[in-house]
């Protein structure tokens, strides 16, 4: 680790816009995989008390399979995501858990004990759908003693636990009003204290944030990740979009096509993507088809037909040389200049060829010599954009040889 | 951040709260748009309210050998005019000796609720497989349910008198089989009433439960499992109230209707089983007795308004979203 931080600083490429300058890839370093900055180590650091055991979970339906022998562990008191595009298996795999679909194969161990025979009736855990599914003709406090009622709780057992939840999500002035009088909000944290009500082993989010606009949807993630931490409760969840799923999760597993490619911490995932599909789906990046030149423990080169020059890694890549691999390269990790670096490898020259302008950051899309288009984005931290780079300049994209990602597969 | 949100959220009478929908015309109607209503306003004072009102006209007077069959309630004598408003059909209803007027109208009630009860038991799971069955699959189902209905309603009556008679179709598998030795008394039977009512009433019944099936929101029923409800409770908890409308109509459907049935009781009861509809015929037709037949029938109409009122104002408290 050491190592690649000395590296790093000699590989000098001042002169450049950098985000932040050195700062961020000293600060990847000093976290584990899978933790967030500034907040707690995954429970997978911390104790592995696995509260979720799935094994070899498989749902075929009479013409395809939706979820293919699925392997995963989930540990107490973490929160965990299941990111995928639509058609994935990700809902099918939460339905299964839930208990409304039964699998074709496989186990599901809450506990120690396999529910996958049991109605979900009878399974300690519960579920917030997707569109809340509060019933409509139940005031919210009806709505929320739902589920306690089924337990055949003493009226005051349970008139303690809904005002314990309506203290909870902040919906005590609201226990006698009916869904339709409530905003989207508001009815997510009601279906919050519905689900959480029964004190669930394991809490299920079905696309938590689906039914809200996109203002909502940014400070409801913190404020449902702020109830369920201070509930402590173990929480799974589905979701297709990324930022919620790296937001909320302390873990993520990517899936496609009823199968996990990649599980890992947020930032492992966006960072050390193990495979072409985790590095595209997450994030946007620049991918390019390259061949291994040669390759020792600490040196590998790389030729690419986009590039005079070869792109040079620090770490030893696992293949013959010779053999074809991707470059993965995240467009905040690319500087811009306009000018030419001295060293003699990770870097191109190109010509501005569209910028759009986000606020925030911008995206300068450069053309290279080859034809090939590279995004690269520059946060706006000056008002008035002053000596950057515009259309049709000529610029020169240079990189860490850390902020390359070989993926072999 | 989230607090100073989740304040702005808190505020009651934000924009979180809306009031439930309600119809409130907010311009006036233009020429048009009143001709387009008026059109079934003349409908219903044609051919309802001046019916009734003839109807409720001669309730109150008594009958004479005269054409028509019953005494003026507006008469002119030396230049006066009288109303004699006859009360006595209607305390004959009351205070008959026999009571046959009480006791039919309440056989009448009891054959109606029973027979909606078995309408909405056996068209309940009828209207699901409907509902939850494929596209192509429910037209068939749906054929079959309406099909019946193309056949003359009388000739439908008479297909089940030969199918329950002595020498019938059940009398003859019965006997054939061995379960029982002399044939079982079915026509003329309270059963047969009920036969015949559930038969002919069935799709009423279906309907609009089927109607209100399309539209339930499955995700609730899941929630119902999810928070712990077996699956008959879960039925009632979470199915039930959902079809709620379709059930209040099917019902009203079946009832009103079966209340004042005349025929199916005619063809296919026994001669203890007088219905109010009987009762009218034969004072109407027998007895030639117009005016307590109004009586009669206005009463009967009041019966029936009651479940009505109650349905429209349940229906009005319980706008669902």
């Amino acid at each position: 680790m050491n190592d690649s931080i000395s590296n790093n600083a000699s590989t000098t490429v001042s002169q450049g816009y950098r985000n932040v300058p050195g700062e961020n890839i000293y600060a990847k370093q000093t976290h584990l995989p899978g933790e967030r900055p500034g907040q707690k180590a995954s429970p997978v650091e911390q104790n592995k008390k696995p509260i979720l055991e799935i094994k070899g979970l498989t749902k075929n339906f009479s013409n395809f399979t939706a979820v293919n022998n699925v392997d995963l562990t989930i540990y107490e008191g973490e929160i965990f995501a299941l990111l995928g595009s639509s058609g994935c298996g990700k809902s099918t795999l939460l339905r299964m858990l839930a208990g409304f679909e039964h699998p074709s194969d496989g186990q599901i161990i809450l506990d120690g004990e396999n529910i996958v025979d049991l109605p979900p009736y009878k399974r300690t855990l519960n579920m917030m759908f997707q569109s809340y599914a509060l019933f409509p003709y139940m005031t919210v406090r009806q709505n929320i003693a739902f589920g306690l009622k089924q337990e055949h709780l003493s009226r005051d057992v349970i008139n303690e636990r809904v005002e314990k939840m309506l203290k909870l999500v902040h919906m005590e002035e609201y226990e006698d009003r009916k869904p339709y009088q409530l905003s989207g909000g508001q009815r997510q944290r009601v279906a919050l204290a519905r689900s959480l009500a029964k004190e669930p082993r394991l809490l299920l989010l079905d696309e938590p944030m689906g039914a809200l606009d996109k203002k909502l949807r940014e400070q409801m993630r913190l404020e449902l990740v702020d109830i369920i931490n201070s509930v402590g409760v173990t929480c799974l969840m589905v979701t297709h979009d990324q930022e919620e799923a790296m937001t909320m999760a302390d873990r993520i597993a990517i899936m496609d096509r009823g199968e996990f490619v990649q599980i890992g911490g947020p930032r492992e995932i966006y960072e050390n993507p193990n495979c072409r599909f985790s590095a595209e789906f997450i994030g946007s990046v620049n991918m390019f088809d390259c061949t291994l030149t040669s390759s020792n423990l600490k040196h590998s080169v790389i030729s690419c037909q986009d590039f005079p020059l070869p792109i040079e890694l620090q770490h030893d890549i696992d293949i013959a040389d010779g053999m074809p691999l991707s470059i993965a390269m995240r467009p905040e990790k690319v500087y811009i200049s306009h000018e030419e670096p001295k060293q003699e490898s990770n870097w191109c020259s190109g010509i501005v060829e569209n910028i759009a302008y986000l606020g925030d950051i911008s995206i300068y899309y450069v053309r290279l010599p080859s034809g090939r288009i590279i995004t690269a984005t520059l946060p706006n931290v000056d008002r008035f954009n002053v000596g950057f780079p515009t259309w049709d300049d000529q610029v020169y994209l240079s990189w860490d040889p850390e902020s390359c990602i070989a993926l072999t597969f | 951040m989230a607090v100073v949100s989740l304040n702005a959220i808190k505020r009651p009478g934000s924009k979180g709260h809306r009031p439930p929908p309600r119809f409130v015309p907010d311009k006036k109607m233009n020429f048009r748009e009143r001709a387009i209503i008026f059109v079934p306003y003349v409908w219903m004072i044609l051919f309802f309210l001046i019916p009734f009102l003839i109807i409720f006209k001669i309730s109150f007077s008594v009958t004479e050998i005269a054409i028509p069959p019953y005494s003026p309630i507006i008469t002119f004598e030396e230049g006066a005019m009288q109303i004699i408003l006859h009360l006595e059909n209607y305390t004959n209803i009351f205070t008959d000796p026999d009571g046959t007027y009480m006791r039919s109208y309440l056989k009448s009630i009891q054959v109606a609720a029973f027979s909606t009860i078995l309408c909405l038991v056996i068209g309940y799971p009828i209207a699901w497989a409907l509902a939850s069955a494929k596209s192509a699959t429910r037209n068939i189902l749906f054929i079959l349910v309406i099909m019946p209905s193309w056949t003359s309603f009388v000739v439908r009556i008479y297909a089940w008198m030969t199918i329950l008679k002595r020498d019938g179709i059940i009398n003859d598998i019965l006997m054939t089989i061995g379960v029982i030795d002399t044939p079982i008394q079915l026509l003329q039977t309270d059963l047969a009433v009920y036969i015949g009512i559930v038969y002919c009433y069935l799709p009423y019944m279906v309907l609009p439960l089927f109607s209100a099936l399309m539209k339930v929101d499955y995700s609730l029923i899941e929630a119902a499992q999810d928070l712990g409800c077996k699956p008959v409770k879960t039925f009632f908890q979470a199915l039930v109230p959902q079809t709620k409308s379709g059930i209040i109509a099917g019902s009203m459907l079946v009832f009103i209707p079966a209340i004042g049935e005349y025929v199916i009781p005619e063809l296919l009861g026994g001669k203890d089983s007088i219905l109010i509809g009987r009762i009218l015929w034969q004072e109407f037709f027998n007895n030639r007795d117009w005016p307590l037949a109004s009586a009669v029938a206005i009463t009967m109409l009041t019966v029936m308004a009651i479940p009505i009122i109650w349905f429209f104002k349940n229906q009005r408290k319980g706008d669902i979203r």
